[in-house]
This record gives C-alpha cells, structure tokens and sequence, in this order.
C-alpha cells in the first residue's frame, strides 16, 4: 500500500478475507518483535472484508521478514496450545459428569 | 491452583476490579515497556508459563483452564469457535407439499435451525452457492408426515395426541437418504442431535413432503453452522484480603456474604477469613463487598489477566473436548495461508508500488 | 405474456387456449369445486362464496436462512 518504504523498512499490509481473529493475535506477535518500531492493525470498513497491518521496523530491517518470523512463531504457539491441552486431556484428572440435554 | 493464588495485587498480572471500573486491562509485556525486562517472544519462556488444565467434561460441555497466554490468542480460539468452525445444517428445502398452517418459507427456516449431528470431517464444503451437490457434499433427507385421525383414540379424550396420529412434525421425523457411499462412508445414520424437537403442528387433513439438503458452512456466513451453542471465557477472579486491616469477627459472614457461596471460608471458632482457592474460580465478582462502607480497605478485587477459564458448549455435532483443537486446526490454517502469501511476496521484486499477491 | 399469443400479434386473431376446468377448494367446507368461466363462484356443497385456489404440483425450492 502506499507509505510504505523502498526497503520495506516500514510498510502496511492488506490482508483480505481476514478479521480481528488473526489481525489482533498477530498484531501481539509481530510487537513481540524487540526490532518492531510499531505495529498496529485495523478493520477500516465492516463492508469491507479485510484487515490492514502496518509495521515499522528499527535499522531499516524488513517489515516483511518480521511478518514471517511472527507468523512462523504464533503457528508454534498454537502448536504448544495444542500439545498441552491434548496432554491435560489424557493425563489430568478431571469431572466427569452427565449433562440432561 | 495455589502457585497461583497471589497476596498482593500486581499491576503487571492482575486487572484491577473496583467499585465503577476496572484497571489495568491491556497488557504489558512487550519489549521495551521496561528497561530491566526481556518481553521478546520466546517460545521456551512461553512453554514454561503455558499451561491447560481440564476441569470438567460432560457429553455436551467442556470447561478448562488456559493459562499464560494473551487475551489476543484467547479471543482468536473464541472467536473462531463461534464463527469459523464449520458445522452441517440443512440449507436447501425443495417442498411438494405444504397443506400445514405454517407456510413454507417459515418452515424451510426452522429446519434450517435444526442441529444435526453429521461429523463435518466427512464431509466437503461446497465451493460456492452455485456448486453441483455431490455425495461428498451433500446430505439428503425426506419429510413426508401426514396427519389422520386416529380410530383406536379413547372416546372421551380432548389430547391431540391421543386423537391424531402425527399431531406433531418432530425432528425424527427427518428420514435419512443416503447418496452414492455415503451410507459406508457415515458411522452413525445421520439425524437430529434432539429427535423430540416440534417442528410444526398438523391436523387431519394436513400432510407435508418435502426434501432436504444439509451442507457444510461456518458460523460467520449464518448461525445455523456454528459448531457450538455457546464458547466463552473469563478471567479467574482473585480476592486480595488486607493484612493490616482483617475483616472484624462480628462482620465476618456478612463478609462472606457478599461472595458466591463458598469462596469466603469462616472459621467457626475464631471467625477468621480465609479464601478457598478452589471456589475463587466460580465467584462472580459481583461488588457488592466495595459497597459496603465497613469493609473499606480490607480487600481489594482483581483478575488475573493471564488465566482465562473456558467454557464451550457442543451442539452436538463435534464431542466437546474435540472443538478446541478444531479451532486450533483452523487458525493454524490461517496462519499458513497467510505465510504463504507472504512468501509469494517476498519472491516478487518490490518497487515501491503497490503489490498485491492472492491471498489463498 | 408474448409466448401465448401466437406469431401474428393481432389482437383479433388472439384466441385463448382451450382451458380445462379449475378446481377450487372451499373455504367453508373443503370440498373440492369445478368452477367453469362465467359461472356463480359458490360451493355446491355448503354454498359458501370464496374459494382457495390449489397449490402448484410442481416442487417449489427454498433457502433454509
């Protein structure tokens, strides 16, 4: 999108068919980033099914590599999610109970 | 529980809960909030924190613990539970015949509302509205009810049951019509997760036949799809009694009082306070202590803002511990669509135009 | 509209199809009624004055939203 620098150095991204499902959690881990100047995200229009990034990165790095590594790094969080909820779900104990339905 | 539990209030873990409003709701822990600090996302670090604890599983409902992690990843699984897990309902109704009182239009709605309890694993989603139903997408069901009276009817009875056979259209009534494989492919025959739902009331006379095609969808394009009744969660509540100002012993069970049952234990004896920290979880925050001007300064109410305690209800289609990890599944899709078009753009030369890549 | 009148156009040489009687369903009564153009509108049954028409025997789709 326009503002954004030759070198990606900072730039915003239109990532559409997205909401604030992905654009938040991703949003938290692209701040993570200790190299991330800013990062911010936006649903500018409810009609509009998309969601916009900005990123601004420190030492003219690339926006587009710390989008990567963030992407690569919240799959390995969700995989740990799922790793440890698997694991309570087999070894905890937990209440087992009727439900009338 | 008790690693947990915490004397004080913290700023960087707690919420603060007071009489009007809440404090210290955003979190802090990113790099270069403070100077002594490492908050650079390491997934070691992370680990060590995370934790998920099941407390409670029934047929139809799951609670658990999901700790150490952001409200922005907590959100993303409750929001993606409710919107985006996919779910079979019908959505195509063809009608031969309708002589019932209810018109066709407001029927085919009800029996889109009906939950019906298809693994939606075994199935495909169709690509598009205009998609030609196949076996592989498409679940075909019969409707065809008709009301008489019934000769064998007590003679003094006023019941409509008793006097009509098929008084009431019920969700069992649905006949499953299995096309091509599929009645190898579906372990269990397709129907109603709750076989005594009305669906509408006939008379003598009123007959209805009708065909019904249940397809795959998630919950955002209609509610129908949506995998689960109801997937929401809270933070653990934290009480923070005062040390220097305990509670006096004449107040003490108008103290506990003000609580949800439980939480407060009173020592019978000395009436000294202490907090379960089994029932903390269940209380509901409610206030009404801070009321109260005579506990002024003897507690102060919090959350933690990392301990989320989840609560999904099944519709019946997916057993309730499986609807986490479907959620999980999904956004993991997300998340490698998205990597995806980030790597198609990074293989482009970049002016400094815009660029645009499909998204898949 | 332009499907029943035939390739001439002309209002004169229009002649509608030859109709088979309608069936009709009495409000009162339910019984069903041969009603031919021109006739009274009544049941011959119970004499009451409106009637149903019937419903399509063709198959009618709808979206379950």
């Amino acid at each position: 999108m326009k503002g954004a620098e030759a070198d990606l150095s900072a730039a915003t991204y239109q990532i559409f068919n997205e909401t604030h499902t992905l654009g938040n959690a991703l949003r938290w881990m692209i701040m993570k980033n200790p190299k991330v100047e800013f990062c911010g995200y936006s649903a500018p229009h409810p009609s509009e099914n998309l969601i916009q990034l900005r990123i601004q990165m420190y030492d003219g790095l690339s926006s587009l590599t710390a989008l990567l590594t963030a992407l690569s790094d919240l799959d390995s969080l969700f995989e740990s999610i799922e790793k440890a909820y698997e694991a309570s779900l087999r070894d905890d104990t937990y209440v087992r109970w009727d439900e009338k339905s | 529980m008790s690693a947990h539990a915490s004397t004080s209030f913290d700023p960087r873990k707690h919420v603060g809960v007071l009489a009007e409003r809440v404090t210290n709701v955003s979190s802090t822990d990113f790099p270069g909030y403070s100077p002594d600090e490492d908050f650079s996302w390491n997934l070691a670090k992370f680990k060590k924190r995370l934790r998920v604890q099941v407390k409670r599983l029934s047929s139809r409902s799951i609670e658990f613990d999901l700790i150490g992690v952001d409200a922005s990843v907590a959100n993303a699984l409750r929001r993606i539970l409710i919107a985006e897990v996919p779910a079979v309902a019908v959505e195509y109704v063809y009608v031969w015949n309708n002589t019932s009182v209810m018109v066709d239009e407001v029927f085919s709605h009800r029996l889109g509302l009906l939950p019906l309890n298809i693994d939606p694993a075994l199935m495909e989603m169709k690509a598009s509205a205009t998609d030609t139903a196949t076996d592989r997408n498409t679940i075909v069901f019969k409707l065809q009810v008709s009301c008489t009276r019934n000769a064998h009817a007590p003679k003094d009875s006023i019941d409509p049951k008793q006097l009509f056979i098929n008084s009431e259209v019920l969700s069992s009534h649905l006949e499953w019509v299995p096309q091509g494989e599929q009645a190898d492919v579906f372990p269990q025959l397709p129907a109603s997760t709750n076989p005594n739902i009305v669906l509408m009331k006939l008379r003598p006379g009123q007959e209805i036949d009708m065909e019904l095609h249940a397809i795959k969808g998630v919950g955002k394009d209609h509610a129908k799809f949506s995998a689960v009744a109801t997937a929401s969660y809270r933070l653990l509540p934290q009480i923070f009694l005062n040390p220097t100002k305990p509670v006096p012993p004449h107040l003490a069970e108008k103290f506990a009082g003000c609580f949800s049952p439980g939480v407060i234990r009173v020592d019978p004896r000395t009436k000294e306070i202490s907090i379960d920290d089994e029932k903390l979880r269940t209380d509901s925050v409610s206030r009404e202590v801070l009321r109260h001007p005579e506990f002024e300064g003897c507690v102060q109410l919090g959350r933690v803002r990392d301990h989320f305690i989840f609560h999904i209800e099944s519709e019946g289609a997916y057993e309730p511990q499986r609807l986490l990890l479907e959620s999980t599944r999904v956004m993991r899709q997300k998340i490698a669509d998205l990597k995806k078009a980030a790597e198609a753009l990074m293989a482009v030369n970049v002016d400094d135009e815009d660029v645009s890549m499909a998204d898949a | 509209m332009n499907q029943q009148q035939g390739p001439g156009g002309g209002n004169s040489s229009f002649l509608p199809p030859p109709r088979q009687e309608m069936e009709y369903l009495c409000a009162d009564c339910g019984a069903k009624n041969e009603i031919k153009p021109r006739e009274p509108i009544r049941c011959r049954e119970c004499g009451h004055r409106i009637m149903y028409k019937k419903r399509t025997k063709r198959m009618v789709q709808f979206e379950a939203r």
